[in-house]
């Protein structure tokens, strides 16, 4: 079994540790893991004796290339869960009888995506989500479809289940909203006066509480005036979150997280690449959409504006990106790719700026978890969170690629050849799903022959693991770039796994009647 | 009307023309003169005036931007796109001088001639520019320019009037790769005017220039029923009808003139367009969508007229005409609106997402284009088109996708003796980018232009 930590994630295990108190009843601690190494986050909750009375439900997706989330790449293999949680991933795993198996073979496994906030995917917003939830809604299927598990929804972060109810709110008020606006100067002077009296305030109740106990005249200090909210931000509770794009409004935000030692979430942060190294040093997340067009104000002679680099550059300098559409809804107007069933697309553009492509998988997944407080059970694939995984037919970020199943608590809920949204595009055609035709485009052609129009081959990209919309062999775990009426061809090449930034196998010779 | 009022500019010119005179003048004088001469420039004027294209006219020789430059390229791969063939080569060199392509081929079998500096690309790949056919780019950002909405009819108005070299929204076309553009006139008419095909990166409109006009812009979208009280779909055929008889009854005059027969015409600003367009010198650039609108676009101004005719804003399952399109030899160029989606009545998919590019595809299409209608939808998101057409089931393995960013609209506007693909003698407008332009993780890392260097990373990634 692998199930390697993650890192950078020491700063969370207090925020872990308080968002427990609203997922305990959903969460079932791993005892019967086999990996008995204890992960932060997995501590043995009370949860778990109730659980056990329950009756077993196992799950299984078997051969699949499992991308972790972690920085891992686990080959060929198979993911079991137990009533909805990761128990082992492994090779050979002994799966109990009457457990549900997926094969996977051919195809990769990502965690499901994390949208830090939607509109629509529920039927229902805010904390009353689970008395206005519709679980079978049209929507929810398209945001399965595009691969979101998770998603923030008003204060709420919350699971996209199916058919079900229970179970749909994670993490209820997971952050604290705040006002700062260098247009506004009195939400500064406000945020800075309230920041100030709570500091105090929580310096006097610890000073009192480690002296309590010897002294028994203290008495506890006055709690008039202090804002709860922003007590729960300075106690680590909850996540401060601003909507700030100027650098005047993140250079005051960063200056505050580190004189009162908050972490900020900063919703915009259009010119964040200015004050990266600030923002960088304050701790912040930032929740942007790489696309983002902005000019800077021609009256200013500083750097500023928009910058497709500005995740890149966030980044670079320890900020935690979270990446997500312009139109946070689901719009099928027509204009397709700036809405929130595309979020790998969105990804793809920070990665243009420079930014990495782990970092990238990361902005849609984990780090969107960390800022709903619920990355112990979501985010990436590891024993002891909840099973929420996407199958998939190649590279998550690439432009083709479909979900061709998505699992939510080790429940499939969505199979690309079942619904109506995407069967017709480039369907599946085999029992084993892999793909079944390879267009070879590196074909030596005879000079002599008849001029035949081939795609071009992969070429070794600055990223080196992105392969161009033709499809190649190299792609192994890429769609089949055919027709549905296409005959499935046999190409001898069943079982190609070439994984990201691999080199392009052996060229075939390619099937012009595939045309 | 563009041109009215403005007849003493030049008693040399017939009035007529003297809209488009005056653009030529206007740019001319904001750059502090021009490279032509004047008597070269009067035989333009008269070259244009006489209503035949003008792009370059005879005699005149309007340098390409890159003359005296001479360099050549080596990438890993070099997608040509020429027409018909394989379309790319491996490890390719081009060879570029003074503004056209001199060679292309392997780097095995293409000599990099004496004295020409060799850029070694490493592992990109090299591209022709790509043409969007509907933007809106090339002017002030104010829709003023370029949407004339008094009259319900202005086919005698020229958007090159309202050219602006080097604006911040042609800037973003050529970070993003994007080198042609047809600046068209709004849709806020049922005929918007004409529209100019223009390169992006120049700072001179005689420069820019490719063809003027560049098409002639109808509308038979929704937008035009904004006119007025409000018009149907009656009322509108009516009118584009009516205009396009009036037309073409006065450029047959000019013919028959021209060829001998009968007496010189007055010049009539309004229908000069359609002097062009009965030569077959240009076309009619339709903002067309939805299955109706779609055949009569094809119906009326093909079938009916003979005019060449492109769908362009292709959109909301107007594929369902493509039967018709292929027999009158009509050509697609799809977008912004690139995939339908269940929304009855107006379109039914069945519970579907489809490609609005596939659908044309699938019923036999071979040249089927992408268009962004920039900066309604950001002009550098030309390439997103294709790559969401691909996502959502048009067929790229044989490089339609790049064909349908660029010598597909090439061939479409008519251009493509000049630009869309990387071939010996065409204009060598080049972009260097990291791999698949499909693929938004690839960024475009440089830009040419004839030849000459109008954007680089280096410089400061703008997209």
């Amino acid at each position: 079994m692998r199930s390697p930590m993650p890192r950078n994630r020491s700063l969370w295990l207090a925020l872990a540790a308080f968002s427990f108190a609203a997922p305990l009843a959903l969460w079932s601690a791993p005892a019967w893991a086999q990996d008995p190494a204890p992960k932060e986050g997995d501590k043995p909750a009370e949860g778990q004796d109730s659980k056990k009375e329950e009756k077993e439900e196992w799950f299984a997706v078997t051969n699949g290339d499992v991308f972790t989330g972690t920085g891992s790449l686990l080959r060929g293999m198979t993911i079991l869960a137990k009533n909805g949680v990761i128990v082992e991933i492994a090779g050979e795993v002994d799966i109990p009888e009457g457990a549900k198996v997926l094969d996977a073979k051919g195809l990769r496994i990502y965690p499901g995506l994390v949208a830090v906030s939607s509109a629509g995917l529920f039927g229902g917003t805010g904390s009353e989500l689970e008395d206005s939830v519709d679980p079978f809604s049209s929507r929810m299927v398209l945001g399965l479809a595009s691969g979101i598990t998770s998603s923030g929804v008003g204060s709420v972060a919350a699971k996209l289940k199916r058919g079900e109810i229970k179970g749909v709110v994670m993490r209820d008020k997971y952050s604290t909203t705040l006002a700062f606006s260098t247009n506004n100067p009195s939400t500064k002077r406000n945020l800075a006066e309230k920041l100030e009296l709570t500091a105090r305030y929580l310096r006097e109740f610890r000073d009192y509480e480690s002296k309590k106990a010897s002294n028994k005249d203290l008495k506890e200090p006055p709690k008039k005036g202090v804002d709860s909210s922003i007590l729960s931000v300075l106690k680590g509770e909850t996540l401060a979150r601003f909507n700030a794009d100027s650098r005047e409004d993140l250079l005051g935000i960063a200056r505050l997280a580190q004189k009162y030692g908050f972490r900020p979430v900063i919703d915009g942060c259009g010119e964040g690449w200015t004050v990266a190294d600030e923002l960088g040093r304050a701790g912040a997340f930032a929740i942007l959409t790489p696309r983002d067009r902005n000019d800077k104000s021609e009256a200013l002679v500083r750097p500023g504006g928009s910058s497709i680099e500005n995740a890149a550059i966030l980044h670079a300098h320890g900020v935690q990106v979270a990446i997500i559409p312009s139109t946070r809804g689901v719009d099928l107007g027509g204009i397709a790719g700036r809405d929130i069933i595309h979020l790998p697309i969105e990804a793809d553009f920070a990665v243009r700026g420079g930014l990495p492509e782990s970092a990238a998988i990361a902005a849609i997944t984990v780090v969107p978890a960390r800022i709903l407080g619920v990355d112990h059970r979501v985010g990436t694939i590891e024993v002891g969170k909840d099973c929420d995984l996407l199958v998939m037919d190649g590279d998550l970020l690439h432009y083709q690629t479909f979900v061709q199943y998505a699992v939510v608590d080790g429940k499939q809920v969505y199979d690309k050849e079942a619904e109506l949204w995407f069967a017709h595009i480039r369907p599946r055609t085999t029992a084993s799903l892999a793909p079944d035709v390879r267009v070879d485009p590196g074909e030596e052609v005879d000079p002599n022959a008849p001029p035949k129009v081939d795609p071009p081959k992969e070429g070794d990209g600055p990223e080196g693991s992105t392969p161009p919309e033709e499809k190649k062999p190299g792609d192994g775990d890429a769609p089949p770039e055919k027709k549905p009426e296409d005959p499935p061809k046999d190409s001898g090449d069943p079982e190609s796994t070439g994984g990201e930034g691999g080199p392009a196998p052996e060229s075939k010779p390619e099937d012009s009647s595939g045309r | 009307m563009l041109g009215v009022g403005h007849t003493t500019a030049d008693p040399r010119l017939p009035s007529a023309l003297c809209g488009a005179a005056l653009a030529v003048f206007l740019c001319a004088c904001a750059a502090g003169g021009t490279s032509a001469s004047e008597r070269e420039r009067e035989r333009e004027l008269a070259a244009r005036a006489g209503g035949r294209l003008a792009s370059p006219p005879e005699g005149v020789q309007i340098p390409l931007a890159g003359e005296g430059q001479r360099f050549a390229l080596r990438a890993a791969k070099v997608l040509t796109v020429e027409h018909s063939g394989r379309g790319f080569v491996d490890d390719g060199i081009v060879v570029v001088k003074d503004g056209r392509i001199e060679a292309v081929g392997p780097a095995s079998e293409t000599p990099v001639p004496e004295g020409y500096p060799l850029v070694d690309l490493g592992t990109r790949w090299v591209m022709p520019g790509m043409v969007d056919l509907h933007t809106h780019v090339a002017g002030s950002e104010s829709a003023n320019d370029i949407n004339d909405m008094v009259l319900q009819t202005n086919e005698g108005l020229r958007a090159s009037c309202a050219v602006l070299p080097g604006t911040e929204l042609l800037k973003r076309e050529l970070s993003a790769g994007v080198t042609t553009v047809l600046f068209i006139p709004g849709s806020g008419t049922n005929i918007g005017g004409q529209g100019v095909l223009l390169k992006t990166g120049l700072d001179q409109y005689e420069s820019m220039r490719v063809r003027d006009p560049g098409s002639l812009k109808i509308a038979q979208g929704d937008n035009p029923t904004r006119w007025g009280y409000g018009m149907g779909r009656g009322m509108m055929n009516y009118h584009i009808r009516t205009q396009v008889r009036k037309g073409l009854a006065y450029a047959k005059s000019w013919r028959e003139h021209e060829q001998g027969r009968g007496a010189r015409p007055e010049i009539d600003p309004q229908f000069e367009v359609f002097r062009a367009l009965f030569e077959k010198d240009t076309q009619i650039s339709t903002h067309t969508q939805i299955y109706q609108l779609v055949l009569t676009t094809m119906t009326m101004l093909k079938g009916e007229f003979d005019l060449d005719v492109y769908i362009d804003h292709g959109e909301w399952r107007g594929y369902l005409a493509t039967p018709v399109a292929l027999r009158l030899g009509v050509n697609a160029i799809c977008g912004p609106r690139e995939i339908d989606s269940p929304a009855p009545p107006r379109v039914d998919t069945d519970g579907r997402i489809e490609s609005v590019s596939a659908g044309y595809q699938s019923r036999g299409m071979t040249e089927v284009g992408f268009n962004t209608d920039a900066p309604v939808v950001p002009g550098e998101e030309l390439a997103l088109q294709a790559t969401m057409g691909v996502r959502y089931g048009f067929r790229g393995d044989r490089m339609e996708a790049v064909r349908g960013l660029t010598i597909v609209p090439a061939r479409t506007a008519g251009i493509a003796h000049r630009v869309g693909s990387i071939e010996v003698g065409k204009d060598a407008d080049l972009v260097v980018i990291g791999g698949d332009p499909a693929d938004p993780r690839h960024g475009v890392e440089c830009v040419f232009i004839e030849g000459l260097k109008v954007y680089d990373v280096e410089e400061g990634r703008r997209w």
